[in-house]
């Protein structure tokens, strides 16, 4: 009786460790395939023309920096990240600044509106952004604010609040009270509190709020691609049509722009991979 | 204890802002594609009030219909397609290791790539010529399977949410893997007192503790499918034939190549309903289902 228990017992750890190995290798071979796509852009950006098709996927003989060279001229990708590094921050700064102010309001403060302000934001969070590319551009074609770095970081700032708001009130409900009412006997009056405690005490939930805003406001296509049209403020992933219409037969070229705007992003995500992962996770869920 | 005017005033202060901004970029474009629905407009000079004949026309117009279509397959293929990829992959990815780590992150990886960037990538993997895709299955001896992957107006979409699929998966294995390390303890070792495992662990204890994420990743691949616009605009611009023509794209064609503002408006607006019914109907479902646990 024991003996059959006890056979049995290791019978399950074989299968166990048998399992275990085959669901190691099914893992691999999936997180291969996944990453694939990446690694075959980043080999691929070093390849002459030829070679896409004489070695398609092996490594390229001579591993070409003039791919990167050619394509970060003629695409003008200097000016695009210089566009994208200002438009980036300002709406950034802009979002996180307007949205945690809003959010103390929301977390600590009893009105009347209340319930239409929070429904309003509810209800920006559900529309798809994309359905108001059209009314959005002939509204700022009468504001006089298309082709300007206006036309992008406001409405990157306005899309981005309630999901900012959201949150960081969340966090902001959180903080016991008596951090403020401390605050208060020294003499600090609402903004005192905001500057000196609120936003200082919720630096996680800015973190969280500014990673998700952050890869929102430079990855976005949609609306630099309707609303920006003058070629000096492109932002980066503008700078990739170019390479779409014109070049795209020269294959290396092309897929060494393509690696140019996708290197930035991928190296902050391998910097910050926990606080990245959290911040989307919680965008999502919220927005 | 500051007197109530200047504690209006601080919130009045403090809310204007983002309100301001909110009412101007998000809500005012939605009311003002309704009003220009109801306009003959070619984007410049006079505009002729139409009434209700684009709307009208809408609803008579195939490719509106083919468009929505599309986007129900995006739809499908995010509910089926990441959902349960989504949860195998949670549900064996539960430990700590070095190994399982990294395989978590390269999941995730796609999610911080522009979709521009996501769309130009798998454009050249399917491409005829050059695509990886095609060289591959030459190399499998397959190379009777090989299709004009984004060129053939039957396959385009199909081909079309592969990628996007790909894109989003890693974001549904950490709802999961959320929602999997916050199902007590106690839950798994009654099982195992029980004598449940495997199989039967899975669909008796394991999946209805973490219904409720099941459903939550539902909504949000049906939200995510509407929000579908850049990855199909870069990869085909909505053709080949309106092959894959979303009801973004659709709206986008209209307005920007033919200059039909005045319709381009009114698919707007009947897209922000549809999106409202979708949701609205996916929270009573969900709401629904709540009562019952």
């Amino acid at each position: 009786m024991n003996n059959t228990l006890q056979s049995a017992k290791s019978y399950n750890r074989i299968i166990n460790r048998s399992t275990n190995r085959v669901v190691v290798i099914l893992l691999t071979i999936y997180s291969a395939l996944t990453v694939y796509p990446l690694l075959w852009l980043l080999i691929s950006a070093f390849k002459t023309d030829q070679e896409f098709f004489l070695r398609p996927f092996g490594l390229p003989e001579h591993w070409m920096g003039e791919n990167l060279r050619r394509a970060w001229s003629v695409g003008h990708m200097g000016q695009g990240f210089l566009n994208s590094i200002i438009v980036t921050s300002i709406s950034l700064l802009l979002t996180l600044l307007v949205g945690s102010l809003g959010a103390y309001i929301v977390a600590r403060f009893r009105f009347k509106l209340k319930p239409v302000v929070m429904g309003m934001f509810m209800i920006g969070m559900l529309i798809p952004i994309h359905s108001t590319l059209v009314p959005l551009f002939i509204l700022m074609k009468q504001m006089h604010i298309l082709n300007s770095y206006g036309a992008l970081l406001f409405p990157y700032t306005a899309f981005a609040l309630p999901t900012t708001i959201f949150i960081i009130s969340a966090f902001m409900s959180s903080i016991p009270r008596d951090l403020e009412e401390a605050a208060m006997m020294d003499g600090n009056g609402l903004w005192g509190i905001f500057w000196r405690v609120m936003l200082p005490v919720s630096r996680p939930a800015l973190a969280t709020t500014g990673i998700l805003s952050f890869l929102q406001f430079w990855n976005d296509y949609a609306f630099a691609l309707i609303f920006i049209s003058n070629n000096a403020l492109k932002t980066l992933p503008l700078s990739l049509s170019i390479f779409t219409t014109g070049y795209s037969t020269n294959y290396g070229l092309t897929m060494a722009a393509i690696a140019i705007a996708a290197i930035p992003t991928i190296l902050i995500y391998l910097l910050l991979q926990e606080q990245v992962m959290k911040g989307m996770t919680a965008g999502a869920v919220k927005g | 204890m500051p007197t109530s005017g200047r504690l209006r005033w601080f919130i009045f202060i403090g809310l204007a802002p983002s309100v301001a901004l909110f009412l101007l970029f998000v809500i005012a474009p939605m009311i003002w594609s309704v009003y220009y629905g109801f306009y003959d407009w070619s984007g410049i000079g006079d505009s002729r009030f139409i009434k209700l004949d684009n709307y009208k026309e809408v609803f008579d117009d195939p490719v509106f219909w083919k468009a929505l279509k599309n986007n129900l397959i995006v739809v499908a293929a995010s509910v089926f397609g990441q959902v349960p990829i989504a949860l195998i992959l949670a549900l064996v990815l539960r430990k700590t290791s070095l190994f399982q780590r990294i395989v978590r992150g390269a999941i995730f990886m796609p999610m911080v790539l522009s979709s521009v960037v996501i769309g130009m990538i798998w454009q050249y993997m399917y491409h005829p010529q050059v695509g990886i895709l095609n060289f591959a299955l030459d190399w499998l001896q397959l190379g009777n399977l090989k299709r004009q992957w984004l060129g053939d107006p039957d396959i385009a979409m199909y081909s079309l949410t592969v990628p996007i699929v790909w894109n989003y998966i890693g974001l549904y294995l950490l709802l999961f893997m959320a929602a999997l390390s916050n199902t007590p303890a106690e839950v798994d070792d009654a099982a195992k007192i029980d004598g449940a495992s495997g199989a039967r662990k899975l669909f008796a204890v394991t999946l209805p503790m973490i219904w409720g994420t099941i459903q939550v990743a539902v909504i949000l691949c049906i939200a995510g499918s509407l929000k579908a616009f850049d990855l199909v605009f870069v990869m085909t611009g909505g053709g080949p034939a309106h092959g894959t023509e979303l009801l973004a794209t659709y709206m986008y064609n209209n307005t920007f190549n033919i200059y039909r503002f005045g319709y381009g408006s009114a698919i707007s607006t009947v897209t922000i309903i549809i999106s409202f019914m979708f949701i609205i109907i996916s929270q009573l479902l969900l709401r629904r289902d709540q009562r019952q646990f």
